[in-house]
């Protein structure tokens, strides 16, 4: 039972080790990216802590706030982003006929396409995702059941966003990856979106995040149990306690789809 | 005269090129779209909760942000990270540039003018007008705007001296992948890609009126806004002549002592 969770898990590190030994060659070059990754974390933060800085504060979320909210997401997407990376280049799989290769081999296909391209420099972007997180968590004070939502929503934040590149990678059977850069809107545009509370947009477009593509789940509702704040919001108690069972969904429904487009395939003959 | 003719066929192939992928662009399209969707009610938000903040309302918020990303593509804020000078010179493709009688910074600023004239009609013209629809905004009309091709024109202009100046690394190392994503990362916030320079702090507008980068995204867009008029508007195009020049300076200083120390690779 162990060694068939440990054995993919080693698998998994060792192609993730060979990637960042291959990406060393240029050390300068590695060196300048991650510092570079690293302050992405500045140019996205930028726009809110100025417009916080003039206008005080977005429908009652101070900076600290909105940086716990952009902490949650941003740590969810940047694990699945490193751990998950081929799913999000799948098409070229498809079209280049490296799936192929990939089904000849004995091993579980999902993990083989998990860690091809595995990019060291995401590494970073995990890391400073995490200080933001950490950092506004010591600034707000927050408590042991605080903390406790947070990581509940973090953790649900990776299921639902391993879900969500399953699923675009699935799309791909179908349209042969001419979509490929739509499922972009759904990570890094849901990310993005997620940055602010989802009280501020529109019906239509709230709608969208809380029951569509349920992303309001990974940071906004578990942000506001932390708070403490969910009915003052105008949410049922309860509906944070739903995070973990919607995300564990959105899993379920990618891996559903990438499995049935796996078993569609037709090889392009190469 | 005829020493032009080279670069208006490098335009000419540039802009042939962006339009034989007519799905990526409408997907393209679709990612302006919903960055826009989510940007404009941030800042319709914080707009909202102070109204006529230094003479600007939410609208004309939302106005100034769907300029800067249906600009984005034109002015080449985006790097591509397959296809640009340093990974001519990584792969070694440099060489069918060496053995022609060009330059090669001019050659890429040709290449950045017909990219961006394909943007112009495939990206800003749907992405801005389909926003002003659905915001029901218009920019007003002001005799300035006679100015916005000009302004344009110098960002682009602007836009590929940076390009070039953060690919000539790649002549001296090889690569230049980390120039080209960091040029990206200062190049959205001190160009005030999401929100404009008026609302930064005095230090922080005070970095970024010195430095290139307003120049690319800043000015175009502000003037396009209706928000550059006057002193502003003659120290906007000033300050874009002056980096646009002295971004072309370095350039060709540069590549004058790059290729004498590039050794091209492959064969």
């Amino acid at each position: 039972m162990m060694t068939a969770i440990l054995e993919p898990l080693r698998l998994w590190a060792r192609l993730a080790l060979a990637a960042i030994h291959a990406q060393m060659q240029y050390r300068t070059s590695f060196a300048i990216q991650n510092a570079v990754m690293f302050s992405v974390v500045v140019s996205e933060l930028t726009p809110v802590w100025i417009l916080a800085k003039y206008f005080g504060s977005l429908d009652g979320w101070s900076f600290a706030e909105l940086a716990l909210l952009y902490g949650m997401v941003g740590t969810s997407w940047a694990v699945v982003e490193t751990a998950l990376r081929g799913f999000e280049n799948f098409a070229a799989y498809l079209l280049q006929g490296d799936l192929d290769r990939i089904l000849l081999r004995p091993r579980s296909v999902i993990l083989q396409v998990a860690s091809r391209d595995f990019d060291a420099r995401k590494l970073s972007r995990v890391a400073q995702a995490v200080l933001v997180l950490a950092i506004a968590c010591a600034s707000l004070r927050l408590g042991p059941t605080s903390l406790a939502w947070v990581a509940f929503g973090v953790t649900g934040g990776m299921l639902a966003f391993a879900g969500i590149v399953m699923g675009g990678a699935a799309i791909q059977f179908w349209t042969l990856g001419q979509a490929s850069e739509l499922q972009n809107i759904l990570t890094y545009g849901g990310a993005a979106a997620m940055t602010y509370p989802v009280s501020i947009y529109a019906t239509w477009f709230r709608r969208v995040l809380t029951f569509g593509v349920p992303l309001a789940f990974v940071n906004y509702f578990p942000a506001l149990a932390a708070l403490g704040r969910t009915e003052a919001a105008g949410w049922p108690a309860f509906v944070p306690w739903l995070s973990p069972l919607v995300c564990a969904l959105v899993l379920a429904l990618g891996l559903a789809a990438f499995a049935r487009g796996l078993r569609r395939y037709e090889s392009t003959g190469s | 005269v005829g020493s032009v003719r080279p670069y208006l066929q490098f335009a000419r192939l540039a802009f042939q090129r962006r339009a034989a992928y007519r799905l990526a662009n409408w997907t393209g399209v679709a990612v302006n779209f919903f960055f826009l969707v989510v940007h404009a009610q941030v800042l319709l938000a914080f707009f909202r909760s102070r109204p006529g903040a230094l003479g600007w309302s939410p609208y004309d918020a939302v106005l100034y942000f769907s300029a800067s990303e249906a600009l984005l593509m034109v002015v080449g804020v985006f790097t591509d990270l397959r296809s640009n000078l340093a990974e001519r010179v990584r792969t070694g493709e440099i060489v069918t540039d060496l053995a022609r009688p060009i330059t090669i910074y001019c050659r890429e600023l040709a290449e950045r003018y017909g990219v961006a004239l394909y943007f112009m009609l495939a990206r800003f013209t749907p992405v801005y007008l389909g926003a002003l629809v659905l915001y029901g905004v218009a920019p007003p009309l002001k005799p300035e705007l006679l100015l916005f091709p000009v302004a344009l024109a110098l960002a682009v202009g602007v836009s590929a001296g940076l390009w070039y100046l953060a690919c000539s690394s790649a002549y001296f190392r090889d690569t230049a992948n980390g120039e080209l994503s960091a040029l990206v990362f200062v190049n959205t916030l001190l160009g005030g890609m999401v929100v404009p320079l008026d609302f930064y702090p005095d230090w922080l507008r005070a970095i970024a009126d010195v430095l290139p980068f307003r120049a690319t995204l800043y000015t175009p867009v502000a003037l396009l806004t209706g928000k550059l008029g006057g002193g502003a508007l003659v120290f906007g195009l000033v300050h874009q002549l002056f980096w646009f020049a002295a971004l072309a300076a370095a350039s060709l200083a540069i590549e004058a002592r790059g290729l004498r120390r590039l050794a091209a690779q492959g064969g």
